[in-house]
């Protein structure tokens, strides 16, 4: 693979990650009681992001930080992210989000994602 | 170099390039990059209202109640149950206006009930036959007013410490009979800057400066700027240009707890007072001195009783401006505790504040503590909203008319970016519904579209700087008060009079 492939994949994957698959989306609302109810992953999930990611990522929107509910992201950089925060964002250690819970966080993102305008 | 080898810095390379590519479109660099406020808005200069622009949850409905109202912060019911709102009389960006008690008697009309001097009258409650107002005092200090049915005002506590960046906020009446309002501090963090002499209030009281509940002490630390009053101010704007021609600007030490060019000492001791900035405070109906009930706070906004009789507030937490600039800190839903300090100014939901990773403005130092010992350990919030929601005024539902019993609804006023910090998209301009276990913040009504933000950003009809949030005595209905349109720039921001809506949200089955 030469060094213009490279470069040429890490824009592509960039790009994608950047755009994702959203353009035409709007931003998520909430996330529904009933399917916490059936999911306590995802109620973990959302209990923990609203402690920690919240406040800059509202709702999976936009805020202080980027949207994430309109981009694929990949689950391990996301737990890259998280845990090394390189930019301005600040890293989260395993003392404040654990393993298991990052694990949950990232399903509940997954639902934001697929829930763009989801009910109360 | 063996094949193999080439190939593993091969893939470490591309691994590297992809991780960095993903994680700088994911991250963003955006912090330092231009602002996206929802104030930063081209706006044509007319209020449209449109409820079909109005995102609420299904089964829901909302109306406007009355339109061009000029900048309103609360409203109150009598016990006929007809509504009442309050005018400010004054908004950030130095507007000044006559502030009012209004009876709203149909869409386009209201009745002056009481008039005040003395704005921004900050909210309002009814109860056995008056009304209670808080009186910001942006001019004169703050009070708490009691205005009876045929406007007669008397003032039941005044010369709050009300002149700085935050005022006296949200009267509610306690299940003890007793009157219990906010108060905001007069700086950011504690130390009296340029950034308040550019708000106003510095240049009217140069003395001014934040004031504990309790005695404390200091760790003796002083930030330094430069002196507004000094003859330089205006030249020295030129000396980036002409460094040769332009005078220095003069530099001061400001410690906290201080008024502007005071440096303090370690181990300096600040006497408590009362009344106090930051916290909340409580009188009797019939007047008499204030008692402290909780301190340490920012600002104080909403006050509200749940229905199992606890006191919960909002406290709109630190900007990144002034001196000592403190980034990332969304605002806070506090379960108040009577006695109990809430960490202002060192901590931000019960975390110390000096941490560079999570609270150090981009290009400026880490904030440092400026008390030497914390009074009590804070507490940690009820629940966290976003970073520059300003969240405000709030109330409990307690009918299932409406649904929710038990969680707060909370009225987001949304950023003032670039002012008090950039963010990447808007943030506010909304209504929360909060659960209380867990603190899950919910979204209940906001402007439809792409992404969130005003309708004058979106050039809609929907919402556009919620304040206050009431039931009504029935709890079949939730007001929405409105402030209206507040644009902002890099130079400050810029209210626009008679934008103000009272919106009322109802169960599409109620009558």
């Amino acid at each position: 693979m030469t060094l213009a492939a490279l470069a040429f994949s890490s824009l592509g994957i960039a790009a994608f990650t950047a755009v994702g698959c959203s353009t035409q989306r709007e931003r998520s609302a909430t996330i529904s009681t009933a399917d916490l109810r059936v999911d306590p992953r995802l109620a973990e999930g959302q209990r923990v992001f609203m402690a920690q990611c919240n406040q800059c990522h509202v709702g999976g929107a936009g805020g202080l930080g980027p949207s994430l509910n309109d981009k694929c992201i990949p689950s391990f950089l996301i737990k890259f992210q998280v845990r090394h925060a390189p930019g301005t964002m600040p890293k989260f250690s395993r003392g404040i989000i654990s393993d298991a819970q990052l694990d949950d966080v990232i399903i509940y993102l997954k639902f934001l994602r697929s829930h763009p305008d989801g009910e109360i | 170099m063996p094949v193999s080898r080439k190939r593993s810095i091969i893939r470490s390379i591309y691994t590297a390039c992809v991780a960095t590519a993903c994680i700088a479109a994911v991250a963003g660099c955006s912090v330092h990059g231009p602002s996206g406020g929802g104030g930063q808005a081209l706006w044509d200069g007319q209020r449209h209202v449109s409820v079909a622009d109005v995102w609420l949850p299904p089964g829901y409905k909302i109306e406007p109640v009355v339109i061009g109202l000029n900048f309103p912060t609360g409203v109150t019911f009598d016990d006929a149950g007809k509504v009442y709102v309050t005018e400010s009389g004054y908004s950030y960006g130095e507007i000044w206006s006559e502030p009012r008690l209004v009876r709203v008697d149909a869409k386009d009309a209201v009745v002056v009930i009481a008039r005040g001097s003395n704005g921004p009258w900050n909210g309002a409650t009814f109860h056995d036959g008056n009304f209670y107002v808080a009186e910001g005092g942006e001019a004169r200090g703050g009070s708490i007013l009691k205005i009876d049915r045929d406007g007669n005002t008397t003032a039941l506590v005044q010369d709050l410490p009300s002149t700085g960046d935050h005022h006296t906020n949200g009267p509610v009446i306690g299940p003890d009979g007793y009157l219990y309002f906010g108060q905001g501090t007069a700086t950011n963090s504690g130390i009296v800057g340029v950034d308040n002499y550019q708000y106003g209030w510095l240049q009217r009281y140069p003395q001014f400066h934040d004031i504990p509940a309790k005695d404390v002490t200091l760790a003796g630390v002083n930030y330094e700027s430069r002196d507004p009053f000094s003859a330089a101010p205006k030249l020295a704007r030129y000396q980036r240009w002409f460094p040769i021609f332009a005078p220095s600007p003069r530099l001061v030490l400001t410690g906290a707890y201080s008024s502007f060019g005071t440096p303090t000492k370690p181990g300096q001791v600040v006497p408590g007072q009362i009344p106090f900035t930051g916290g909340i405070m409580r009188i009797p109906l019939a007047g008499g001195q204030p008692e402290m009930v909780a301190w340490g706070m920012r600002n104080p906004f909403g006050l509200a009783f749940a229905p199992d009789g606890k006191l919960f507030a909002t406290d709109n937490e630190y900007d990144v401006r002034g001196s000592r600039p403190v980034w990332g800190t969304g605002d806070v839903l506090w379960e108040v505790t009577p006695g109990k300090w809430y960490g202002w100014p060192d901590y931000f939901a019960g975390q110390p504040i000096n941490n560079a990773d999570r609270f150090g403005a981009p290009d400026a130092p880490v904030p440092r503590r400026l008390l030497a010992s914390t009074p009590n350990k804070p507490p940690l919030p009820a629940a966290k909203f976003a970073v520059h929601a300003s969240a405000d005024g709030l109330d409990f539902s307690r009918d299932d008319g409406f649904g929710f019993v038990g969680d707060a609804f909370v009225a987001e006023f949304g950023d003032m970016a670039p002012t008090t910090g950039t963010v990447q998209d808007p943030v506010g301009f909304r209504v929360v519904r909060v659960e209380r276990a867990g603190g899950i913040v919910h979204a209940f009504a906001f402007n439809r579209g792409r992404a969130n933000a005003p309708a004058s950003k979106t050039n809609g009809g929907g919402l556009e700087r919620p304040v206050a949030a009431r039931f009504d005595p029935s709890g079949n209905a939730l007001y929405i008060v409105d402030f209206g349109v507040m644009l902002t720039d890099a130079r400050g921001v810029h209210p626009a009079e008679n934008t103000g809506v009272l919106w009322k949200i109802t169960r599409e089955d109620t009558k």
